[in-house]
Formats: structure tokens, C-alpha cells, sequence
């Protein structure tokens, strides 16, 4: 796997009046990488998130994708370079289907005249959308079933789904094939067919993911994280969910008023550690 | 282990469900999407039966569907203005001015199908002007009324305060009937084939669906959700046209007095089809026979020979009742969905 990073913040200030939002912040996420952020509320967490996104221009700072400098005006700028965001509030058409939410914006037109009219190649959706969430292993219910009529776990994968499937791209691959290449082993070992077809690359932004799930669901949800991790897809997560964290995230970086005080693999730190880094208990690792 | 495996080796019972939904989920949702057309059937049979042998005769379905007709059209603006977010009141005052456009131009000399264009040319101008003004953040109750009053004076200045008499030339598509069926009937037919069409099976019209259920969603998929409520108020224009034309057709001559009536028995249409207020939801098919409905009780009791107000009263008393069918329905869907879904979430992990 290449070493240069999916994505890249490199001294990252963010100036809100006299506010600091963020000071000198220094962030990377490789591809196939789960980055957690912590900190308390404040600490900017989610500010950093939106620069990511687009949704805030940094005060000052670089942001490269894949080793390029970019700079993102807007949310859609960062789509167009591969960066999906996960909103809290799910953003889905809920008198809609599972298919036509997870096509809308890149609808299968049918062949032929038909298709010239704009006629939506309904099957052909409902196919991919099934694909992706077995490629994703969480397949919950019929691809006819309206997103009103889904538990909140589902409607979570769903939206996760949707921003992966984004990502990732809309090639479904053999669903099968798919579903060996996991069975092979949970552990990320050789890069997945899709990673090394040059699909993966993307970036997905995932704020508070299991905020408001019970503990069966958010156990799904990370495995799904986990999953689209393995498909070479980088993460970044914002949690309150120190649990969580530990559980799905490869690296965490710990964010404590504006500043980084922590940048450490997961197996490498603790609970203890990383509550007095986001308490301030602890001194800063870079101070 | 990974989570697919365990799908595929020990919950063959789930992958199985993965395509089907509880039986009595099924049901309820059946009665939600189709109990409108169950109660018509229902209040055929009654009708039928009671109003026995009048009601029940090839003509006097020609008759019904003839008088719902014109509900229907204007229904079918009302339903697209509401799924796509916003309810268009400026219709009557479109209808008229389309009328009076139509029929200006036809006493001007100029041929009936220059002035039927212009009339369906008035109705898209309205809808796209109505977009564009909401659009910029108002309300759009508040636009529609006003270009409801702007309309509804031009349209008297332009027909001179009075009626605009003598359009002969459009009994064509007003009175006339094809292989026995007047022409209004096969116009609202066409409209709702291809209105129907459009919104299911277009990418277009459903991407229009999602605009009116949660714009937000739409626009953050990278599609510009703007485009889409303006195409909202087109449709709804364009019907209101078409409504304003075929009565001016029915009776010959245009009106250039606002009708605000039609609104509120599209309305009801609407509203008994159980198209939500709130908006991405409703069908066609459905509004066509919450109209059907409105016609069916009024040409019932007419027959019987009960006075009309007894109409009015049971229509709003049906429309009351699918208020409270719809609530029951989709709590007890969501409850029902709530117990199941434990299970269901889990489909797909270990």
C-alpha cells in the first residue's frame, strides 16, 4: 500500500474572531485507515471534520488529497475529490426506498430510447444497491422497503451505505466475490480486489456514527466501518464513544482546545491514557 | 470471522427474509396505499346496490368520470405542487387567465391552436415565475396568493371584466365524445398515464419525489434541488392551464372570474388519495380516484335524489376518516416495524 497519505492536513488553524477553533493542527489518514477523533466538546473535533469536508475554509493550512495540494470551497469540492461525509442527521428521503436512496444522483437510465427519455432502470438499481450492502455485509432489508419504515440501525447503514458506496464507487464487483475475498479473513491482510483495482482511494467523514443507536446496532455500524476499511476505503471518525473508538479505530488523535495533544496507533494507548489526554490530565505529547 | 460469513453459513432463515416484510406489515401497508381504491369499490357496490338500476350502467360511469374530470386535473396540480413541497393556490387564478388567454386570441382570429399553446405557454410562465419566487426563501402559500390576485386581474382586464363568449371552436375537447367517451375523460386519462409515468419511473420525477420529501438529502447527493421544486410548480401550472382550458372547452366561454372552489375539491382529492401535506409522498393513481370518489357520492345521492349539501357533508366525513385510517396505519406500522426490527438489523451480522 502507498505510504503517501488518502488525506492530509498540515498545520491547520481555524480563527473564529478571537476564537482558536484549531492551532497548527497536523492530521493524516491513509487509505484502509480507521482515524478516531477525541476530545471533549470544544475541542474541535467536529470544526476539524469540516474543514475536511469542506463545509469550513481552514484561516490558514494545507489540505492535500492523495499527495496534492486541494482547497475546498465547498462540501461538493471535496465530494468531486473523493471525500464523502456521514451527517449525524442522516440526510435520507424517508417516503423513499432503500434502492432509490442509495442511486439518487447516479441513477442506472434503461438502454435505449427509453433510457434517452430519462426512464430509471428500476431493476437494475435495486441489484447494484443489494450488491454494495453485501459487499458492505449488512444487507437488513428489502431494497423495495420506503427508509420510514427501518429501525434506526438500518436507517444508519443505509446512510453509511450511501456515503460508502460513493467512495468506493459504484462498481458492485461480483457480489460474490465480494463475500469470499471477507471470508478469506476479518483481518485486513492483502489489499482487497477493490483496492488494488484502483477504486478505493476515497475518503469517508463520520460524525458521531452511533450517537443514537443501541448497543446491537452500533456493534453493526462497526463492523461496517471495519468492513469499508478493509475495502481500502480511509476513514475518520468523531466519537464521544471512547469504547467505540478503542474498538474500530487503527490510530486515534486526541484534539484538546484547538490543539493535537495525542497521535497514537490504538494498540499503542489505552482507556486511562486517552481520557487524560481529552481531560487535559495529561500532558500533551507534542508539548 | 467476518460478518458475511456468518450470513451465509447459519441465518439461511434470514437471507430468506431479506426480500419480504411481515406479513401484517404488508397489510397495513396494502391498506394504506390501496385502501382508497378499497372504499371506492366499496362505495360502488353500496351505490350500486341502494341506487339499483340507474346507478350502475355504462352511461352512468361516462357520467361520473365526465364530472370528476375536471377535478382531477386541477387534483393532479394540486398533488405535484404538494409531493414536490409546496401547495399552489395561484391554480384558479391560471386556470382563468389560460381561459381568457385562449379565448382572447381565438376572438383575435388567430387559430385554436395557437391560442391552446398560449394558454398551456401562460400556465408554465406561472409555475416558473412561482418557483423562482420561493425559491428565494418565501413562503410558498404566501407567492401563489399573490400571483393568485395578480392573475385573476389580469385576466379580467385582459377579458374586459367580462366573459369571453362563443369559443365553439374547443367543443372538440369539451363536449364532444370519442368512441363515446367525452374528450375531457380522455384528456385527464392521459394526463395521469403520463404524470404517473413521469413521477415513477423518470429520473426526473423521482428525483423530484426526494426534493419534496427532504430537499437537504437531495441537494448533499450532488444534485441541484432547486432545479426540481421550480419543475414542481411548472407541472402545477401547466395542469392548472390545461383545467382553465377544458372549462373553458365544457362551457364555451372563458371566465375571467377566479374560482377558488376548485382548490379546495382538488384538495380534498388530494388529501383522500392521502397525500401528505408535508410533501415527497402521494401518487397519481390514487388522487385520480380520490376525485373519482368526490364524483361517485355526488352522482350516488343525485340519483337517490338527496339534496347536494348531504354530498359535501359525507365527502368531508370519508376525508375526515382516511385522516384517522392513515395515523392508525402508519403507528401501527412503525410499531409493529419497531418489534421486528431487532431482528431484521441484524440480518447481516454476527
Amino acid at each position: 500500500m502507498s505510504e503517501t497519505p488518502a488525506l492530509e492536513l498540515r498545520d491547520i488553524d481555524m480563527h473564529y474572531g478571537y476564537v482558536r477553533a484549531l492551532d497548527g493542527i497536523d492530521v493524516a489518514v491513509r487509505q484502509g485507515e480507521v482515524l478516531g477523533l477525541l476530545g471533549d466538546n470544544g475541542a474541535g473535533k467536529s470544526t476539524l471534520l469540516k474543514v475536511m469536508s469542506g463545509a469550513h475554509q481552514p484561516t490558514s493550512g494545507t489540505i492535500l488529497v492523495r499527495g496534492a495540494p486541494v482547497v475546498f470551497h465547498s462540501p461538493s469540492d471535496s465530494t468531486r475529490a473523493g471525500i464523502e461525509m456521514v451527517y449525524q442527521d442522516l440526510a435520507l428521503v424517508d417516503a423513499q426506498d432503500i434502492a432509490t436512496n442509495l442511486n439518487i444522483g447516479r441513477e442506472i437510465l434503461r438502454r435505449g430510447p427509453l433510457g434517452w427519455l430519462g426512464f430509471v432502470d428500476h431493476k437494475a438499481q435495486r441489484k447494484r444497491s443489494a450488491a454494495e450492502l453485501d459487499r458492505l455485509g449488512v444487507r437488513t432489508a428489502a431494497m423495495t422497503r420506503p427508509v420510514e419504515m427501518l429501525s434506526g440501525g438500518q436507517r444508519q447503514v443505509v446512510a453509511l451505505a450511501r456515503a460508502a458506496s460513493r467512495v468506493i464507487g459504484g462498481v458492485p464487483g461480483p457480489p460474490g466475490e465480494a463475500s469470499r475475498a471477507g471470508l478469506a479473513g476479518g483481518v485486513p491482510g492483502p489489499p482487497g480486489e477493490a483496492s488494488r483495482a484502483g477504486l478505493a482511494g476515497g475518503v469517508l467523514l463520520l460524525d458521531e456514527p452511533t450517537a443514537a443507536l443501541g448497543y446491537e446496532q452500533t456493534r453493526q455500524v462497526q463492523a461496517l466501518i471495519r468492513r469499508m476499511a478493509e475495502n481500502g476505503v480511509a476513514c475518520v471518525l468523531v466519537t464521544h464513544n471512547l469504547p467505540l473508538a478503542i474498538d474500530v479505530c487503527d490510530r486515534i488523535v486526541v484534539l484538546n482546545r484547538g490543539r493535537k495533544v495525542a497521535d497514537v496507533a490504538t494498540s499503542a494507548t489505552d482507556n486511562d491514557q486517552l481520557v487524560g489526554w481529552i481531560t487535559g490530565a495529561r500532558a500533551s505529547m507534542f508539548a | 470471522m467476518t460478518v458475511t460469513a456468518s450470513t451465509e453459513s447459519t441465518e439461511p432463515v434470514a437471507t430468506a427474509r431479506h426480500d419480504g416484510d411481515p406479513a401484517r406489515v404488508r397489510w397495513l401497508i396494502f391498506a394504506r396505499d390501496r385502501g382508497i381504491v378499497v372504499l371506492w369499490v366499496l362505495l360502488l357496490a353500496g351505490f350500486g346496490l341502494w341506487a339499483r338500476p340507474y346507478f350502475a350502467t355504462v352511461d352512468n360511469a361516462i357520467l361520473i368520470a365526465n364530472a370528476a374530470a375536471l377535478t382531477a386535473i386541477f387534483a393532479a396540480g394540486i398533488a405535484v405542487g404538494i409531493i414536490c413541497g409546496a401547495l399552489d393556490l395561484s391554480i384558479p387564478g391560471t386556470a382563468a387567465m389560460a381561459g381568457c388567454v385562449c379565448g382572447w386570441l381565438m376572438t383575435h382570429d388567430m387559430p385554436v391552436w395557437v391560442g391552446l399553446l398560449a394558454g398551456l405557454a401562460v400556465g408554465v410562465v406561472v409555475g416558473l415565475v412561482n418557483g423562482l419566487i420561493a425559491l428565494r426563501g418565501f413562503n410558498p402559500i404566501i407567492v401563489t396568493i399573490g400571483t393568485l390576485s395578480v392573475l385573476s386581474g389580469l385576466a379580467a382586464t385582459l377579458a374586459g371584466g367580462y366573459t369571453i363568449p362563443g369559443l365553439l371552436d374547443l367543443e372538440f375537447m369539451g363536449t364532444r365524445r370519442y368512441l363515446g367517451v367525452p374528450a375531457p375523460v380522455w384528456i385527464v386519462a392521459l394526463l395521469f398515464v403520463v404524470g404517473t409515468v413521469f413521477l415513477t419511473r423518470t429520473r426526473d420525477g423521482i428525483r423530484m419525489m426526494a426534493v419534496g420529501g427532504n430537499a437537504e438529502a437531495v441537494r448533499r447527493s450532488g444534485v441541484h434541488s432547486d432545479r426540481y421544486k421550480v419543475l414542481g410548480f411548472v407541472i402545477s401550472g401547466f395542469c392548472a392551464a390545461l383545467g382553465g382550458l377544458v372549462t373553458a372547452a365544457l362551457v364555451t366561454e372563458a371566465n375571467p372570474a377566479a374560482n377558488p372552489g376548485i382548490i379546495f375539491n382538488a384538495l380534498t382529492a388530494v388529501a383522500l388519495a392521502g397525500v401528505a401535506l408535508s410533501g415527497g409522498r402521494g401518487s397519481l393513481p390514487r388522487v385520480l380516484v380520490g376525485a373519482l370518489i368526490l364524483g361517485t357520492i355526488s352522482n350516488g345521492l343525485t340519483i337517490k335524489g338527496i339534496q347536494p349539501y348531504w354530498a359535501t357533508t359525507l365527502t368531508g366525513a370519508l376525508l375526515l376518516a382516511s385522516l384517522g385510517l392513515e395515523k392508525w396505519v402508519s403507528t401501527t406500522v412503525s410499531r409493529r416495524l419497531v418489534a421486528t426490527a431487532a431482528a431484521s438489523a441484524h440480518t447481516g451480522t454476527r
